[in-house]
């Protein structure tokens, strides 16, 4: 099968199913179901053939010799890692959405962000990246708006204007490296063939850490998050947010290696200060789901940090803290957002004693809580642990910092446990009904499942993300 | 010689006889797409003065697309026989290669359109119609002031132009570019724009904004390109500067706007900076073939909005922002289209508009102005910012009291959907328009 | 023996799972489950025990990132052993007593299995070839640690108690954290052996060897309950108390003292254990002191055991492993004693605690009080009970060491002796004299043999029999035979002192408690008092700086530079948005002269440029 269908097929589909009646919203659901299941394992066997360094071919399409324009597919480990990411997590947030209102119009749409989302990861043209990039920005805007809560037109509004000014930025930096060096395929162009890497480097790294994000252009994922419906939080912090370490890694770190080695103190620093700062933000907040969102943004200071390594073991480090922080803040937003449908309340001053009316709901949160601190037995520690001794390798000791991270960490989720999940039942919760529908509670078992089987066996998971890196490995060693 | 030229003039006469019968939408529909298969084929005016090239070519079959959507959404008589007529001046415009066909056609494209809103119903109308009226009177003195300066320096009328080295041709050049100006609204001579586009009648509003001002853009830029190419440390400056500040002034003029038409007018003022950037970037190869992009999306997508505006005022009587409010609930069609032709002029990709702002942009980094295109980038997204707004109301926010039965007539369905076809196709395929634009 | 070696590590997982989810078609399947998995535990350590010729070495790799190898292997030695023997022995007796100590409870399943994840955590920490696999099994008790003592979390105060165990004993986890971190930059090795084998060559940065071991040893305060991390400690017992025993009196609370102890050579060679003997000696001091006061049973036990841990600690301090470790061991079996005793206590007298409540208990709970007499001879250090020598020999340690003689041998000696002070205390108040609540003694009831007494008993000889076997225990955990060290007099000394004390508080506790009564009553002794039973106060200091500093100050301030400053900023953009329009808005009057003037003017403006930019 082209994968051209698989960028292109999902945009023409969602057209027609969104034509569909409301009636048809099951239809929809499952018809998403299908193909996010189809894009997974797709991917999945497109693992299984990439050869052991760099890119597999698939093709080229659409060419526009006179503008070096042409659809070019190719894949290495890092795109097949993020399309099974990305896949899972839609297959994911469609359990989870199970009972979502407008479900036509709802699942017409995450139909058609799974297109572009493929063509992020499989082009490597940068124009077409560009393209996908921005075009994932478009159901996500409808996302938030319609299904999200009561500031989304604001929240839907700053997402989309902050991550497009950054976009326009990634733009220039594509138009620049296409004057200097006359193509527009990154895996031929080379920073010996710039003429303003520093320019092209300072674009580039600003555009994409807006989408980490990164301080201090982290202001519009607070507010994102908070609003969108919760599943599109997963959507979010799962898969938008990886992009932008992807993209950083691929095009920051990969393709200009002496700038970012240059500037490779400003990517640490700001990592750094992401971590706390937002550490302490959500160690102050009362705000259930603003607290996740900015433990989320705290754990991608923390990816920030590690990818600031520039070294074989902290690319790797870092990519899978980008899995495994994808799959441990999402059942802490679905639960977030589960607790405010039902007790209408979003403070954690109105929950408490949760854990006696619904238990394995509480269990669940606290296994997703406990990742989120790191501890032993999870992903969360697997990446912690690999974050610090690459960066204590990298920079020194120092770093031994980012366990002091972790200690604020521990802060806010225990204090948060203690507010909402323990304690005696507040009147809030003795009131609400906490029955959650069969299929949605799977998707956070299978969280669940993904976030301990990980945590206990991350070499098969490693050896598939040091492949991506492992060119890295002749480069210093690290 | 038979052309899609004469064709088209002799429908437009034609169609004067056929008023008040059933029978004029089909046969001006029908000779348009039949002067489409002649333009394909290669015809061309054959006249002295008069050139074809494969961007004119391009082009003059896109116009006359668009051509057939304008005419299947237009009601009345008169106007249907004005766009068969500006469409013939169009396309002898579009092939216009020497300063007095140029200036001819020029003219013919200008008065047809007074003639298309003088067809005035309310005191608004009227407004908008004056205003354009006068506005473009004293744009027509500037540029007959300009050319009569570029003759007496040298020039020569029946000959492309071409820069003689004495300073009365130069100021000649300049200032029939600036009278040029007025009808591609850039500042200064914008002023009517706002009022007019937004004031007189949404379909003849198309007309003006998607057709008149692409086709000027075309042939201005064939015919001035060379002299601009030639004089990069003079024309680049003057281009670039007045590029930013028209494009920026519309984009903030349309920030803050509660009338859709008006908020659509203040972005085609600022469009036509963005296009006016090609000519600032003549230096590059890339150049021709941006603006030709931007051309053909531009009538692409402002059409399409202002005929939308057009179905939506007219029998409902929608003007504002809130009166959209919830209207995808009503009518899916309608908001999607509108959505859709919205996000192309914001520069969302997969969409025309985008490969047309793309490819300028491109030019100008190309000739070595990154910088004014980040300019011209941060205010694409400053304009995403009132593209979105729009949207917002049509999606996000909830029907308000009345239900509107907002419906539409099929015919103006399919014309909505010739001119989405056309933004989708040339947002993906883009290599027509580049082979084309080599040959400018 | 690798079968043995893992399925010791992997039943306890097994058992855990097996007891929560049988436990809940009936709860006695939960009992079963953790009895069986228990007494496998014990045996299969048995084994281990008596087959044992050489230690089990099984390296292996948990995974590869990047170039970076982790490893996760097993190691077990007589030190191993001698832990896990704890661990199961004391766990299976635990688990015994828990049949009726818990029976009653709704949510056994829950309990049985947390024990049992416990256990394996424990096992997995002194089975560790790695710092890895040790600090997995660190983070694991921890965790069970934090469910159990909020086991009954539908309450306010086990639920804080929860939340101040996890914090605090995170906090020292963190240094432990970046220890790892620090080991694999600078040794580039994680394993245990070859860690102390690197230390002796000499091939260390002595200061970095110096701050890894003081980190490691911060995250040793932390779960062993040493100043300053203690107040959870104390906290902890609002936990059942079959898990104040198990937990916090025997097993987990001996981490800190286990890691120094599996460490000795590297603390030896990085000059880092007077840090160990003074934070020690000032431990027991404080723990010891403020034992004296408390009313709850548990909480003298509780300072107790801080007190002792602290004892072992400076034993290690001041470089007897043996003495240390062997002093360990000891403290974890009558420790364990006392606080099942307790328990039954507890149990018998319908969940009251505060001993002023109790007293006479003697007459009703015959073995209870005996069995608990014998492990407060064994704790205030009376031979033959083998509490004493191990704290003989740590203070013979303590003064013979020149480093140390001085404050560190005093206080030691000090919380040395007022053991029998306040365990004396506590067994007079709630065994001897008349009841002071006589409703409540009519209520009493007396607990069943098998599960209640029979425990109690196993322990009670125990510590009674193991007297006779210091040596051996000392030489299992250090190694070497065992050299007790001879300080003349000290015998003499500790004897009179522990005599005197004794009469004293028979005196005072059970004889004349009027007297006890007026001389508390007193304004010094209040404030004197008030230090002691709030322990030094540390805890409140520690809640306001936290709250204050960390959370009310600077988180807050964060808060308002990300409302105000940076999101400020973003927001401003439309405010700034306005006025560029309302500038630009000027110039849009809509009047068709103003437009006509303004392409006037520009066809002006342009002919003046060009005349000044020199194209005329």
């Amino acid at each position: 099968m082209s994968p051209l269908y698989l960028i292109f097929g999902p945009i023409v589909l969602s057209a027609f199913t969104a034509l569909l009646g409301e009636k048809r919203g099951g239809t929809v659901r499952t018809v998403a179901l299908v193909l996010f299941t189809a894009m997974l394992f797709y991917s999945l066997d497109l693992l299984s053939i990439l050869p052991e360094t760099g890119y597999m071919d698939l093709g080229t399409y659409l060419p526009v010799e006179q503008f070096n324009f042409a659809l070019t597919l190719q894949v290495d480990h890092l795109s097949v890692i993020m399309l099974i990411l990305t896949s899972l997590l839609l297959i994911l947030v469609t359990l989870s959405s199970w009972t979502m209102k407008n479900a036509t119009a709802y699942f017409s749409l995450l139909i058609l962000f799974a297109g572009p989302i493929t063509g992020v990861f499989m082009s490597t043209n940068l124009l077409w990246f560009f393209i996908f990039w921005e075009l994932t920005l478009v159901p996500m805007y409808f996302l938030v708006g319609i299904w999200g809560a009561e500031g989304r037109i604001y929240a839907a509004v700053k997402f989309f204007l902050y991550t497009h000014v950054a976009s326009m930025l990634i733009l220039l930096a594509f138009f620049l490296i296409h004057k200097e060096t006359g193509s527009f395929d990154m895996t031929v162009v080379k920073e010996s063939m710039l003429a303003s890497p520093v320019l092209i480097w300072w674009l580039l790294f600003t555009g994409f850490a807006v989408k980490m994000p990164i301080f201090p252009f982290h202001t519009w994922l607070p507010d994102a998050h908070v609003q969108a419906p919760a599943p599109i939080s997963v959507l979010l912090a799962g898969v938008l947010l990886k992009m932008g370490a992807y993209a950083m890694i691929r095009m920051v770190v990969l393709m200009l290696p002496e700038q970012s080695e240059n500037f490779a103190w400003v990517i640490l620093t700001l990592g750094l200060i992401t971590l706390f700062y937002a550490g302490f933000m959500a160690l102050y907040e009362t705000h259930l789901k603003k607290m996740v969102a900015y433990s989320s943004i705290s754990h991608m200071g923390l990816v920030t940090v590690s990818i600031a390594t520039l070294s074989y073991s902290g690319l790797s480090a870092a990519l899978f803290e980008m899995i495994g922080h994808a799959l441990i803040i999402s059942p802490l937003f679905l639960i977030a957002g589960f607790l405010h449908h039902k007790t209408g309340s979003w403070q954690m001053e109105d929950m408490g004693g949760l854990m006696q009316k619904a238990p394995y709901l509480s269990a669940l949160f606290v296994l997703a809580g406990l990742a989120a601190l790191g501890l032993p037995g999870t992903m969360g520690f697997i990446g912690e642990l690999t974050i610090l001794i690459s960066s204590i390798k990298a920079y020194g000791f120092w770093l031994i910092i980012v366990a002091l991270a972790s200690m604020i960490g521990a802060g806010y989720i225990i204090w948060t446990f203690r507010r909402v999940i323990y304690g005696e039942m507040s009147e809030t919760v003795k009131n609400s009904n906490f029955k959650m529908n069969r299929v949605e509670f799977f998707a956070l078992i299978i969280f669940s499942v993904l976030i301990i089987f990980f945590g206990l066996f991350p070499s098969s998971l490693f050896e598939v993300i040091n492949a991506a890196f492992v060119s890295l490995a002749a480069q210093g060693g690290l | 010689m038979f052309s899609s030229f004469t064709l088209l003039f002799m429908a437009a006469l034609l169609s004067l006889a056929l008023h008040r019968t059933m029978w004029l939408k089909p046969f001006a529909v029908g000779a348009t797409l039949i002067a489409l298969l002649l333009t394909y084929s290669g015809s061309s005016i054959g006249l002295s003065g008069f050139e074809n090239s494969e961007a004119v070519r391009l082009f003059t079959m896109i116009l006359e697309i668009v051509l057939v959507a304008l005419i299947l959404h237009e009601e009345e008589d008169m106007t249907i026989t004005q766009t068969l007529f500006i469409g013939t001046a169009s396309i002898a415009l579009l092939q216009s290669h020497t300063l007095l066909t140029f200036i001819i056609a020029f003219e013919a494209v200008s008065i047809i359109s007074f003639v298309l809103v003088s067809h005035i119903k309310t005191s608004a109308q009227a407004e908008g119609a004056v205003k354009m009226f006068i506005a473009g009177s004293i744009a027509t003195g500037i540029l007959l002031l300009g050319a009569a300066l570029y003759l007496i320096g040298g020039g020569k009328l029946g000959a492309p132009i071409v820069l003689e080295s004495t300073t009365l041709s130069t100021m000649g050049l300049f200032v029939m570019l600036l009278g040029l100006f007025y009808k591609l609204t850039i500042v200064p001579m914008h002023g009517w724009a706002a009022d007019t586009y937004a004031l007189v009648r949404h379909s003849h509003a198309a007309i003006l904004t998607g057709v008149a001002k692409t086709v000027v853009a075309v042939s201005m830029f064939h015919l001035f390109a060379p002299f601009l190419a030639e004089h990069l440390t003079m024309t680049v400056p003057m281009m670039a500067v007045l590029a930013v500040v028209t494009m920026t002034m519309g984009n903030f003029l349309a920030l803050f706007q509660k009338r859709i038409a008006r908020i659509l007018a203040y972005s085609s003022i600022a469009h036509a900076g963005y296009m006016l950037l090609a000519f600032a970037a003549v230096k590059s190869g890339y150049a021709s073939t941006g603006l030709l992009y931007m051309a053909i999306a531009y009538i692409f997508m402002q059409s399409a909005v202002f005929l939308l505006l057009d179905i939506l005022r007219k029998k409902y009587n929608i003007q504002t922002l809130d009166d959209i409010k919830g209207l995808a609930k009503q009518h899916k069609g309608l908001a999607l289209f509108f959505t859709v032709q919205l996000f192309s002029l914001a520069g969302i990709p997969l969409l025309a508009g985008f490969l047309g702002k793309a490819v300028v942009f491109y030019a100008v980094v190309d000739a070595g102005l990154w910088y004014i295109t980040l300019i011209a980038l941060l205010n694409s997204a400053l304009s995403v910012g009132y593209y979105a707004w729009i949207v917002k109301h049509l999606y996000f926010d909830a029907l308000e009291g009345k239900k509107l039965q907002v419906g539409s007539s099929k015919v103006q369905m399919i014309s909505q959907t010739i001119l989405l076809a056309g933004t989708i196709f040339f947002g993906i395929f883009a290599s027509w328009v580049f082979v084309a634009g080599n040959s400018f | 023996m690798m079968t043995l070696s893992f399925l010791l590590l992997l039943l306890p997982m097994i058992g855990a799972l097996l007891a929560f989810t049988l436990g809940l078609k009936k709860k006695s399947y939960a009992f079963w489950t953790a009895e069986v998995t228990g007494v496998a535990l014990f045996l299969i350590t048995l084994i281990l025990l008596i087959n044992y010729k050489a230690p089990i070495d099984i390296p292996m790799t948990w995974f590869e990132v990047g170039s970076f190898s982790i490893p996760f292997g097993i190691y077990i030695d007589k030190l191993s052993l001698v832990m896990l023997l704890i661990a199961t022995g004391l766990g299976l007796l635990d688990i015994h007593f828990a049949h009726d100590y818990m029976g009653e409870d709704p949510h056994q399943p829950r309990y049985y299995a947390k024990v049992l994840f416990f256990i394996g955590g424990m096992i997995l920490l002194v089975s560790a070839k790695d710092m890895v696999g040790l600090f997995v099994g660190w983070e694991f008790m921890g965790l069970a640690s934090y469910l159990l003592i909020s086991f009954w979390h539908q309450q306010k105060d086990p639920a804080d108690a929860g939340v101040s165990a996890f914090l605090f004993t995170r906090f020292g986890d963190i240094f432990l954290f970046a220890a790892i971190g620090l080991l694999f930059y600078f040794t580039g090795t994680l394993d245990l052996v070859k860690l102390n084998d690197l230390s002796l060559s000499g091939e260390l940065d002595k200061n970095m060897m110096f701050i890894i071991a003081v980190f490691i040893f911060i995250a040793a305060i932390g779960k062993s309950g040493q100043f300053p991390l203690f107040p959870w400690l104390m906290r902890a017992m609002e936990g059942p108390t079959t898990v104040s025993a198990l937990i916090h009196g025997a097993t987990m609370v001996n981490s800190g003292i286990y890691i120094v102890a599996r460490l000795f050579d590297f603390y030896v060679a990085a000059e880092a254990l007077l840090v160990v003997a003074t934070v020690g000696a000032l431990s027991a001091f404080i723990g010891a002191t403020s034992a004296l006061v408390q009313k709850e049973l548990k909480k003298v036990l509780a300072y107790s055991t801080m007190s002792h841990l602290s004892i072992a600690f400076v034993g290690l301090g001041v470089g007897s492993l043996a003495a240390g470790m062997t002093h360990l061991v000891n403290h974890a079996v009558f420790k364990a004693l006392l606080f099942l005793g307790a328990g039954a206590v507890i149990m018998s007298a319908h969940h009251v605690k505060d001993m002023w409540r109790l007293g006479g208990l003697g007459k009703k709970l015959m073995w209870v009080a005996l069995f608990m007499g014998m492990g407060v001879l064994s704790l205030s250090g009376i031979p033959p009970f083998s509490g004493f020598y191990s704290k003989d020999a740590v203070i013979a340690s303590a003064i013979l060491n020149p480093e140390s003689f001085g404050l560190i041998s005093t206080l030691v000696t000090i919380a040395g002796l007022l053991s029998m002070a306040y365990i004396g205390r506590l067994w007079f108040l709630t065994f001897a004299g008349e009841p002071r609540d006589k409703a409540l003694f009519e209520k009493v009831t007396a607990p069943s043999a098998f599960w209640i007494l029979l425990p109690l008993g196993i322990m009670a000889v125990a510590t009674l029999i193991m007297g006779f076997f210091q040596g051996s225990i000392a030489e299992m955990v250090s190694g070497k035979a065992f050299e007790e060290p001879h300080v003349t007099g000290l015998f003499f000394g500790l004897m009179a002192g522990i005599t005197l004390l004794l009469l004293i508080v028979y005196y005072y506790y059970v004889k004349r408690p009027d007297i006890t009564a007026k001389i508390a009553a007193q304004p010094l002794m209040k404030t004197i008092h008030g230090i002691l039973f709030n322990g030094y106060y540390i805890e409140k200091m520690i809640f306001w700086f936290t709250h204050n500093v960390v959370i009310e100050s600077f988180a807050k301030t964060i808060n308002w530079i990300d409302r105000h400053i940076v999101d400020a900023a973003v927001n401003g953009m439309i405010g700034l948005s306005q006025k560029v329009t309302r500038i630009f808005a000027h110039t849009h009057s809509g009047r068709v002269g103003d437009n006509s003037g303004a392409m006037a003017l520009g066809l002006l403006l342009l002919l003046a440029a060009m005349v000044a930019g020199g194209a005329v």
